[in-house]
């Protein structure tokens, strides 16, 4: 079995285009060494390179990227290889499960087939006969949990914890001794990356398959790996065991990685979310908001059924809310749970089935007219992706001010934009009135979507997952942005998430929804850390925790 | 920023310099965009040959004056003469010269071809936006309409149309750009749909905004790119069918025009007679201007749609 070690390795890309930024190095100088049959976790935020970094020992980096410095399989240069040779190494000796399974996977083909794909390429003694093939695909299915039968489904008939897992199969198809995961859980809820990450332990402990496995989130890697690096900007650094990491980090950068996600039940990190930010200084006599008992927004019996084609689904079921005044509450759940139906169904987006009651300040929901712009005012939506969530042609100013114009606002329209943009922190607003969204960091992104929200100066911010697709070291300022917002402003908050840490961060309140029922709700603390319904206790049981990394 | 201090002045000064902004970063795409098709070898090509071909059809008058074209003062020079030093393309049946025709054709050909094109385009550009944001029963009907002109023999509608209508270049180029936007609409509607669901237009809907706002604001900028690419090919086409249209006799023949110049090469049966240059010349100027069209129109493709580079 093949060591795979890098030495000295530099990336470089050669940009062109419009925004030609010249030679823009990716990877600098980098030396890890992947025993056989070790676990290797690299970490770091979107753009250090460590998928770069994974993708150089199989060659696959586009024409556009330089390499120095030399990445060794065994005793051979991967560099020095012939297109033959070379091809012959990629998947038998070594292969990778994609970031993004749902991309990965070619929808006009069955799963099945696409794994037979892999073994026709590489024809061993094991499977020279059609017959052969066709078992070793039901043996891989079986290993990786999912049934025979499901060589016949075509990727969109599978979820996206079983499309994860054929991608899995697919990787281990040709016994390779290599397996590079480049984010293999990101985008699973808690409960589905749980399931695949104890998959892969158990197959890299089996088998003795040495593992490279990419992550922005260290409790991940901890539970999958013995060893992390972590990565930024394209320099490594720091390397070490994956409990010494987490827990005792010796550079400031890990350190404030580890502390990123908090641990539930820490009472340090209750309502504290770890973030760089320096607390804005305020006028010590200005009001400051709390939950109150004022009942803003109120469910009774709320369903939502879709009818497509003669079938008829039902997303949300009986759900019935409360949301007080100056209340943050999560609501919580697996994807598929109709979390986001039922934020859609408070906005007055999703039409609700006859007989629920949604009422807004004491007034039922309007449905249409001048009614409905008029409560567009009140309640405004944060959504997942701030670049997709922002038209990549307008500058900042247009985006916060679309509300504005939308509205027929009366005032001053640039003093407005300006106060939105200083109370979503982008200070001094002038400087970003200009910039159009790809000149501005996630987190940038992510407080322009807020201050569209808060240019309209509504009462309540409806939040779908606000930080689920932002760094580590962004999720913190984002938080604690939402909370001050309520302090400052007294704004009322719903946060969609899967993330229960989240919750513990932010929260007041926490609802759990299951299958379009909310099962369990109340103060954050009772259902955390003592939860009564069997779902919560799985949701919380699933959460990757560095503990684990000790046993 | 004093400005932003004073209520009563704000307003329109604030907007003033934010529009400042937004309109330099607009000159700097502009630049930037005139500067990358600087780079297009084959898009400068037909660029260059188009601003000749324009500029010589737009100077027809002067270079050569209208009484070279009438037949009356022509009584002693030869018909069907071949190219030569004194003829440089020939003459036609009725002792033109075959050049002259040629520039003063170039005009009609064109202007038909860009009216018929913008026609196109904005209908083709409406429809096709409309067809794709609107859900229901108001969209399908769109789409329907978009469905009958896509698969209505567009030709056969053009002679149509031009007989029935009063001739006159007009009518032709109404003709051309009533049959030809559907295609168009087609490519609109499947970017309208793309850009729709993205979640920049839900963020607007949240805001209050209405069907007019999404469409200027998101949908229009985003489908307009493609559009203007789509404009270059199209008045390729919209050349040939003008062409076509003429060659049939169904233009208006008090004017010159490629397509009439090629209906009457073949009333004389120019070809058998061996006056080769009376059908080469418009046919391949045709080709010619078409082909350059092709050209820049790939070549502003490439430019506005980065995936296509390196093909």
């Amino acid at each position: 079995m093949p060591d795979l070690k890098f030495e000295n390795v530099s990336i470089t890309y050669r940009t062109s285009g419009r925004n030609d930024r010249g030679e823009v190095p990716a990877v600098k100088g980098i030396s890890l060494d992947l025993p056989a049959g070790g676990t290797l976790g690299v970490a770091g935020e979107s753009g250090s390179g460590k998928s770069t970094l994974a993708m150089s020992a199989l060659r696959l980096l586009p024409k556009s990227a330089k390499l120095s410095g030399r990445v060794m399989m065994g005793d051979t240069d991967v560099a020095e290889l012939s297109f033959g040779k070379l091809r012959a190494v990629r998947w038998a000796e070594a292969s990778i499960v994609f970031q993004g399974a749902m991309h990965s996977l070619n929808p006009v083909r069955t799963v099945g087939w696409q794994i037979l794909e892999a073994l026709e390429l590489h024809i061993t003694d094991k499977w020279k006969t059609e017959k052969a093939r066709k078992e070793r695909v039901k043996e891989l299915l079986a290993t990786v949990d999912l049934p025979a039968k499901k060589a016949d489904s075509f990727p969109h008939e599978l979820s996206g914890g079983q499309k994860q897992r054929a991608m899995i199969a697919m990787a281990l198809a040709c016994e390779p001794d290599i397996i590079i995961a480049d984010e293999p859980t990101t985008a699973l809820d808690v409960i589905v990356q749980k399931q695949i990450l104890d998959m892969i332990n158990q197959l890299v402990t089996e088998r003795g398959i040495s593992l490279l496995m990419i992550s922005h989130d260290l409790s991940v890697l901890a539970t999958a790996c013995e060893r992390i690096a972590v990565m930024r900007n394209g320099e490594l650094v720091e390397v070490g065991p994956s409990y010494q990491i987490c827990t005792d980090p010796k550079e400031p950068y890990t350190q404030q990685l580890a502390a990123a996600f908090p641990v539930i039940g820490d009472p340090a990190s209750r309502m504290k979310p770890v973030t760089r930010r320096e607390q804005t200084p305020r006028d010590p006599n200005a009001q400051t908001f709390a939950k109150s008992d004022e009942v803003l927004l109120q469910a009774r019996g709320l369903n939502v059924t879709y009818h497509t084609g003669g079938h008829s689904l039902r997303a949300v079921n009986n759900v019935s809310l409360d949301l007080h005044r100056g209340e943050i509450m999560a609501l919580v759940g697996q994807s598929g749970s109709g979390k986001s139906t039922l934020a859609r169904t408070l906005l007055g987006l999703q039409a609700a089935d006859g007989g629920s009651a949604v009422t807004f300040a004491g007034k039922a929901l309007p449905t249409k007219g001048k009614a409905l712009k008029d409560f567009r005012k009140e309640v405004q939506l944060v959504l997942q992706d701030p670049s997709a969530a922002l038209n990549p042609k307008l500058s900042v100013y247009e985006s916060v001010a679309e509300g504005l114009r939308v509205q027929r606002y009366q005032g001053d329209e640039r003093a407005r934009v300006k106060a939105a943009l200083e109370e979503a922190e982008l200070i001094p607003a002038e400087k970003y009135f200009g910039a159009i969204p790809q000149e501005l960091s996630g987190g940038q992104r992510q407080r322009v979507v807020i201050a569209g929200a808060l240019a309209v100066q509504p009462q309540m911010l409806i939040a779908d997952e606000p930080v689920a697709s932002l760094d580590a070291s962004v999720r913190g300022e984002i938080l604690s942005l939402l909370l001050d917002l309520r302090k400052n402003l007294g704004l009322t908050a719903l946060v969609i998430t899967h993330d229960l840490g989240l919750a513990w961060n932010i929260a007041d309140t926490v609802a759990v929804m299951y299958q379009g029922e909310i099962v369990e709700q109340g103060p954050t603390e009772e259902v955390l850390l003592n939860p009564q319904h069997a779902y919560t206790k799985r949701l919380l049981a699933a959460a990757p925790s560095i503990e684990e990394a000790r046993a | 920023m004093s400005i932003s201090n004073a209520p009563t002045t704000a307003t329109p000064a604030g907007t003033a310099s934010a529009r400042q902004v937004v309109w330099q970063r607009r000159r700097a795409a502009f630049a930037g965009f005139c500067k990358e098709f600087s780079h297009h070898k084959a898009g400068m090509v037909g660029l260059i040959f188009l601003a000749v071909v324009i500029v010589a059809a737009a100077l027809a008058p002067f270079i050569a004056p209208s009484r070279m074209l009438d037949v009356t003062q022509l009584l002693d020079s030869p018909r069907f003469a071949p190219p030569s030093w004194e003829h440089p393309l020939g003459t036609d049946h009725q002792g033109r010269e075959l050049w002259v025709r040629m520039l003063w054709g170039a005009q009609v050909s064109l202007i038909v071809g860009f009216a018929a094109t913008i026609m196109s385009m904005v209908i083709g550009t409406i429809m096709g936006i409309a067809a794709g944001h609107f859900t229901g029963w108001t969209g399908g009907l769109v789409m329907r309409i978009i469905d009958f002109f896509l698969v209505l023999p567009s030709l056969i509608l053009a002679i149509v149309l031009s007989s029935v209508l009063s001739r006159g270049v007009l009518t032709i180029v109404i003709a051309i750009g009533l049959t030809s936007w559907a295609g168009t609409a087609r490519v609109v509607r499947s970017q309208t749909l793309s850009v729709e669901s993205r979640d920049y237009v839900e963020r607007s809907r949240v805001l209050g905004a209405g069907h007019w706002h999404i469409i200027v604001k998101h949908l229009l900028p985003a489908v307009m790119p493609l559009v203007l690419a789509n404009t270059t090919l199209t008045v390729g086409s919209a050349i040939i069918s003008e062409s076509t249209l003429s060659f049939l006799g169904l233009g208006d023949t008090t004017l010159q025009s490629w397509g009439t110049i090629l209906k009457n090469a073949m009333d004389v049966s120019a070809a058998t007679s061996g006056y080769w240059w009376y059908v080469l010349v418009p046919g391949i100027a045709i080709v010619l201007v078409v082909l350059a069209f092709t050209l820049v129109g790939r070549a502003v493709e490439q430019i506005v749609n980065p995936t296509l580079r390196s093909r």
